[in-house]
């Protein structure tokens, strides 16, 4: 029996270290290719000689291509989008979560089709639109095409946040001597600051990956990471190193919030709100 | 001052409220009884402005609460699920009141009260734990101390002490009426058990499916009771009632002939009826009208004992002083007593509705 369990074990172990390799190994390929020289950006054998000349080239900017301003845009309309989804999207999430009006779950559901509807559906006629409003290329017009990406992420998540906590809380805050907008920000908005926490880290992974949008309603100002990345293929020669390093670049936000958030994505804050 | 009149409250098809009239004075102490589902949260939540009722008036000293919110209305409730805020430690919960728009207090002044109101219900030491780390009951005093910690038009108290142990419950109970705060202001307790009410209230009301039953003073509840369901909700052992039909004479002859009592009953001969009688009012050789029967079983408490009698096909069960009835065996013979005055009479339950009382003398 404990025979048969241990190999059991050693076998799952087996399985994931197998499946880390499959998992990592474009990582690593990726982090190899960035450290290679350009020279030797194609020999097939595993000796090289590794310099950072790459990263170099990428973040100063030389080759003619402004990587630092496409990873800053890439903040600025990643974190606005996000910011501007929360401002809009908790209200409306503890809206849908507390009370039922005519067409409330209609409005619902056109908002979750927002996600579920391919980009490019829509990508031309906003094309014409932004070109029209002067929104092409613009920050406001990024953060406020990644609505798309960001809100209906937002509200549905945060809708069951607010739905699982008990409306007693607000009812109490109401006694208390609150309006009802002062019971929403002291009492409730606390109780689901891990699934705001949450849900903005992955409503920001969402925005920041977002490829479509820049492609297409960005040249240059505006231009994100994702779309910025693919420049060092163009020209002459593909560099395959800088866009490697330039992709290992942009991981590092993503990755730094996943590691500070990380605490927050336990749930369960509202233990004790009510009897057990 | 409280006053509900024709209260209907709907939840899709369930009527919670249908047509409920309550009237609670001023400076008293109401406590509504019913079962779980009858509508007694929905009352509070009614009164406080948390629901809004589909038809009726509520009345708050006086003046007509509709439109008026929560937070306008100046009424504290207890809820029975605590509801406290579990983010912030008791003491914050008690200031949370005291800090709002509506009661704001000075921080020190605040400190003072949540000191006082800490303290009248043992839980100083506790202020600086955050909620999820108390127990049920120390939860449920942090919770009757945010209401008493501020001024209100009226206490609404939904099962304030149901989650405590019996020996907590007791003594809060005794606690709860000398309280100054609870004795100024109009309060209505919400409660299913009989006991609590008859220890609290100045007044009490019967709810039942939404409506309110009967109202009175413990001793209108106790002695003339609305309807056996009344009758049943109050008294432990519960109260007998043996069936029976109104003779020609007017008087009470049970359904196997086995007990008769005479009297002059408000109700036309051949009536189905059930005769009521309460544990306490039975007498082993007393005075009044006798009943013969023989002992079923004897169950000591304490120092009285609850004899359940073999009275034809009925059993009754009567509490004796432990003196008169020890030595009683099963099958002995006993002679029973029940005074005329304490005998109630009731229609025969029906399937839609529970017997009402009918006059008699």
């Amino acid at each position: 029996m404990t025979v048969k369990k241990r190999l059991l074990g050693w076998l799952a172990d087996a399985a994931l270290v197998l499946y880390f390799v499959f998992a990592l190994f474009p990582i690593a390929w990726m982090v190899i290719l960035s450290l290679k020289p350009t020279n030797e950006l194609f020999s097939t054998y595993f000796s090289f000689s590794p310099t950072l000349d790459g990263y170099r080239t990428v973040l100063g900017d030389s080759e003619g291509i402004p990587f630092v301003r496409f990873f800053v845009n890439s903040l600025v309309v990643s974190v606005g989008a996000v910011v501007l989804s929360l401002l809009v999207g908790l209200p409306a999430a503890y809206a849908s979560a507390r009370w039922r009006f005519k067409g409330s779950e209609n409005l619902m559901f056109t908002l979750l089709s927002f996600r579920f509807a391919p980009e490019l559906t829509v990508i031309i006629p906003l094309f014409v639109l932004y070109q029209k409003l002067g929104l092409f290329d613009t920050y406001v017009g990024m953060v406020w095409v990644l609505q798309l990406v960001t809100l209906p992420l937002i509200v549905w998540i945060m809708r069951s946040y607010f739905a699982d906590l008990t409306p007693e809380l607000e009812q109490a805050a109401l006694l208390d001597g609150y309006t009802r907008k002062q019971a929403f920000v002291r009492v409730a908005l606390p109780l689901v600051k891990p699934g705001v926490a949450a849900v903005s880290l992955l409503a920001f992974i969402f925005a920041w990956n977002n490829f479509v949008f820049p492609l297409i309603l960005t040249s240059n100002e505006a231009q994100t990471v994702t779309v910025g990345a693919l420049s060092f293929l163009g020209g002459d020669r593909p560099k395959y190193n800088l866009t490697a390093a330039a992709a290992l670049v942009s991981v590092v936000p993503p990755l730094l919030l996943a590691l500070t958030i990380q605490r927050y994505l336990v749930r369960g804050l509202s233990f004790g709100a009510v009897k057990s | 001052m409280i006053r509900l009149s024709g209260i209907r409250k709907t939840y899709g098809k369930v009527t919670a409220l249908d047509g409920l009239e309550l009237d609670v004075r001023e400076g008293e102490f109401f406590c509504l009884l019913g079962p779980s589902g009858a509508g007694k949260t929905t009352t509070l939540k009614t009164i406080a402005g948390l629901e809004i009722p589909d038809a009726g008036t509520v009345e708050l000293d006086g003046e007509d609460m509709r439109g008026v919110e929560p937070y306008d209305r100046g009424v504290a409730m207890c809820f029975e699920s605590y509801a406290l805020y579990p983010h912030k430690s008791a003491y914050d919960n008690l200031a949370s009141p005291l800090r709002s728009p509506r009661h704001r207090l000075p921080a020190d002044r605040a400190r003072e009260r949540i000191g006082e109101v800490a303290e009248l219900l043992g839980i100083s030491a506790l202020l600086d734990r955050p909620v999820g780390r108390l127990s049920n009951g120390q939860r449920q005093r942090v919770a009757l101390g945010r209401v008493l910690v501020r001024p209100a038009r009226a206490f609404l108290l939904d099962e304030p002490l149901s989650h405590l142990d019996a020996k907590l419950r007791q003594q809060m109970r005794a606690e709860l009426k000398a309280i100054g705060a609870v004795r100024r202001t109009t309060t209505l307790y919400v409660t299913h058990d009989s006991v609590e009410a008859l220890a609290l209230g100045d007044r009490i009301g019967v709810i039942r499916d939404g409506r309110i039953v009967q109202t009175g003073t413990r001793e209108e509840i106790w002695y003339r009771p609305h309807d056996t369901e009344v009758a049943r909700a109050f008294g432990r052992p519960r109260i007998n009632l043996l069936p029976g039909a109104i003779a020609p004479d007017g008087s009470f002859r049970s359904a196997d002939g086995k007990v008769e009592l005479p009297m002059r009953a408000d109700a036309a001969p051949g009536t189905e009826v059930l005769v009521g009688v309460r544990p306490r009012d039975i007498e082993l050789n007393g005075r009044g009208h006798e009943l013969t029967g023989t002992v079923y079983v004897t169950e000591v408490l304490g120092r009285s004992v609850e004899v359940t009698v073999r009275l034809g096909e009925q059993h009754v069960s009567l509490v004796a002083p432990r003196g008169g009835a020890t030595g009683l065996r099963p099958d002995d013979p006993v002679r029973l007593s029940v005074r005329p005055e304490n005998l109630l009479l009731f229609e025969a339950d029906r399937p839609e509705r529970p017997g009402r009382r009918i006059d008699h003398d």
